[in-house]
């Protein structure tokens, strides 16, 4: 390009995209420079590409620039705006109530999957105790290992510090009264019927509710799934059901740990810092413990395995987009398990209180 | 800028491990031409086309594009070639969580500085030459195969490359689809006199559109030339691939 006087600037045979930038750059400081009119003139242009034509509609549309064109690009342009000349807009933009509508639709229409699914998905691990047809050999024990065994050292880790610091806070204040054995009462009662259940399910929900929505909604995306399926091959009954059948064994196991390891951190608080002795604190451990309070905690840790697969599993089904969908699926996945455990275990906890 | 060679290949060799995948294959390729790239699956077309456009590092050997040595380059001058061509990959390799027309508008928004409403012109006017007027606003997994293809080539297209690479761009198409796709790509070509490289196992329109072939086989470069030259070889395999004896039995 060539400037011919201050603002005029003609334009030899070719204007390629390349030559756009520096253009722009030049017309923004002789607009910043002069107030009248810049001319443009392209009477001789012939070699041009596409962006080059789509920039001669932005300068046509300027009141600012004169434009000489040449025939050729003139044809260009009609061209071009027969091309565009179609509606973008997205015209599926929803307001107000009707988007609550629509929302609350959505919800009604997820709750009723999950129902469905939940049957679906207990009607074939049922049927899977027993049978071992259907599903990869060794599945099962490879979900265990993966969901119970590999979740051990972190459960250990994090219930024997939570049983300590409750211990610890509480022991404070019982002191005061000189109640220093109710801290056994307490710890006993605490970690069996609440905490243990919950570490433990918050921690599987992260680790496992998360890998079990990602993997099924990667196979869903890939259309691993419908390939399974066409194989004769139930996905409910191939990826769902052992999962399920190893975490309604894993969760209730490691929930056993952390109850365990949770007491013994209230034990190194009583002995070291209440000064109760290690027999007192067994004994008193040991009459507390009713078998009653096992079978609230295996009870509630029974129910969340379940929560936790079939919420992890629902997420995964309903997979929608590519890998965006997956790491959305996963992170839902977490947080509605961890919310229906812990209403759950309120719930729970309630009837347990007032019934019997 | 007929005779300008806008590629050059010399005694490319590369290796997976101890697999030699492609053995000492040179070539050039002019601007302005349409060079197809032959071979069986598995022949290392692929491992070819990522060489050049810098996907991949070879064992040995020199890659120009450009009338630059691509292996020899700074990342940041390597970039200002990548926005000098455009690639369709063989799965069209859209982002899925963005919608259509953002896909196209990626490259315009990042390495142009041109007005917003321009860019939405641009993306308008590439859906509509490859026919997507109505898919603006969907998203990639509400799409099938062929229109994936073709959202494709609008993005590799959006801005005016000087080089296009194709992948088998019409595997898994119709073939009026395909012919379509045939016939852009050659009005690409006359219009724009960009050079195209295209992998492809489609005879028809290998015979439509190629001005000069490359047939590779298991990784060695077996014929390099135009259709004709390679009628008049008699090479065994690619006389097989273009069904040439059966026709000369059949007549
Ligand atoms: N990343 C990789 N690692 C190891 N081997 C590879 C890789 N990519 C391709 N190959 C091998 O290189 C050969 C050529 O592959 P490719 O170029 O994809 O063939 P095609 O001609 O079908 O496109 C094949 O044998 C393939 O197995
Ligand atoms: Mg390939």
């Amino acid at each position: 390009m060539k400037s011919q006087n201050e603002n005029t600037i003609v334009f030899e045979e070719d204007f390629y995209n390349s030559s756009i930038t520096e253009l722009l750059e030049k017309l923004e400081k002789l607009k910043a420079s002069s107030k009248s009119k810049i001319l443009l003139d392209f009477s001789r242009t012939i070699n041009f590409d596409t962006l080059s034509v789509a920039i001669f509609l932005h300068f046509e549309k300027d009141n600012g620039i004169t434009l000489i064109l040449s025939d050729t690009i003139k044809k260009e342009i009609a061209e071009f705006k027969k091309n565009i000349a179609f509606d973008e807009k997205r015209n599926d933009e929803i307001s107000g109530i009707d988007s609550l509508v629509i929302k609350v639709e959505d919800f009604v229409s997820q709750m009723k999957s999950f129902i469905i699914l939940t049957a679906d998905v207990f009607h074939y691990s049922f049927r899977a105790l027993f049978n071992r047809e259907g599903r990869k050999e060794g599945s099962v024990y490879q979900q265990m290992l993966l969901m119970g065994n590999n979740a051990v050292p972190i459960i250990f880790l994090l219930s024997f510090l939570i049983g300590l610091i409750l211990s610890l806070q509480s022991a404070a204040q019982l002191r005061q009264f000189g109640a220093n054995i109710y801290l056994v009462d307490l710890i006993v009662i605490g970690m069996i019927l609440e905490m243990g259940p919950i570490i433990a399910a918050v921690i599987v929900a992260g680790r496992s509710g998360s890998a079990i929505a990602a993997e099924i909604s990667t196979m869903k995306i890939t259309e691993e799934l419908d390939a399974l399926q066409v194989m004769a091959l139930n996905p409910l009954k191939y990826v769902v059901a052992p999962k399920m059948l190893a975490m309604t064994v894993c969760l209730p196991m490691l929930t056993i740990i952390a109850n365990m390891v949770g007491i013994f951190g209230g034990f190194i608080v009583g002995v070291l810092y209440l000064g109760l002795s290690p027999d007192i604190f067994i004994n008193r451990a040991v009459s507390v413990m009713t078998l009653y309070y096992w079978y609230q905690s295996m009870l509630k840790s029974v129910l969340f395995s379940w929560l936790i697969v079939l919420i992890g599993a629902h997420f995964g089904f309903n997979v929608k987009g590519g890998a965006e969908g997956v790491g959305k699926a996963a992170t839902s996945s977490v947080v509605a398990a961890i919310f229906a455990v812990i209403i759950t275990d309120a719930f729970l906890s309630l009837i347990f209180y007032f019934e019997f | 800028m007929t005779t300008e060679n806008i590629i050059e290949i010399k005694n490319l060799v590369t290796k997976f491990d101890d697999r030699v995948i492609l053995d000492d294959i040179s070539l050039e390729i002019e601007r302005g031409e349409i060079f197809v790239i032959l071979g069986s699956s598995g022949g290392g077309k692929t491992t070819l086309l990522k060489h050049i456009i810098g996907l991949l590092k070879p064992f040995s050997g020199e890659i120009s594009v450009l009338g630059q040595d691509i292996l020899k380059m700074e990342l940041e001058d390597f970039e200002g070639i990548l926005k000098k061509i455009g690639v369709l990959f063989q799965g069209g390799a859209l982002l899925n969580s963005m919608a259509v027309w953002e896909n196209v508008a990626m490259s315009l928004e990042h390495h142009t500085k041109l007005p917003a409403a321009t860019i939405r012109n641009i993306v308008k006017q590439k859906l509509s030459l490859v026919n997507l007027k109505h898919a603006y606003w969907l998203f990639p997994s509400e799409l099938s195969g062929g229109m994936k293809k073709r959202v494709a080539l609008a993005r590799a297209i959006a801005m005016d490359p000087e080089i296009l690479f194709f992948d088998e761009p019409s595997a898994g198409l119709d073939p009026i689809t395909a012919a379509d796709l045939d016939d852009l790509i050659l009005e690409l070509q006359k219009k724009l006199g960009i050079t195209l490289v295209v992998v492809t196992h489609e005879l028809e329109s290998i015979k439509r559109i190629a001005d000069r072939i490359l047939y590779l086989q298991k990784g060695k470069n077996i014929f390099c030339g135009t259709l004709d030259e390679a009628k008049a070889l008699g090479n065994e395999e690619i006389d097989r691939f273009f069904g040439w004896n059966k026709k000369t039995k059949n007549n």
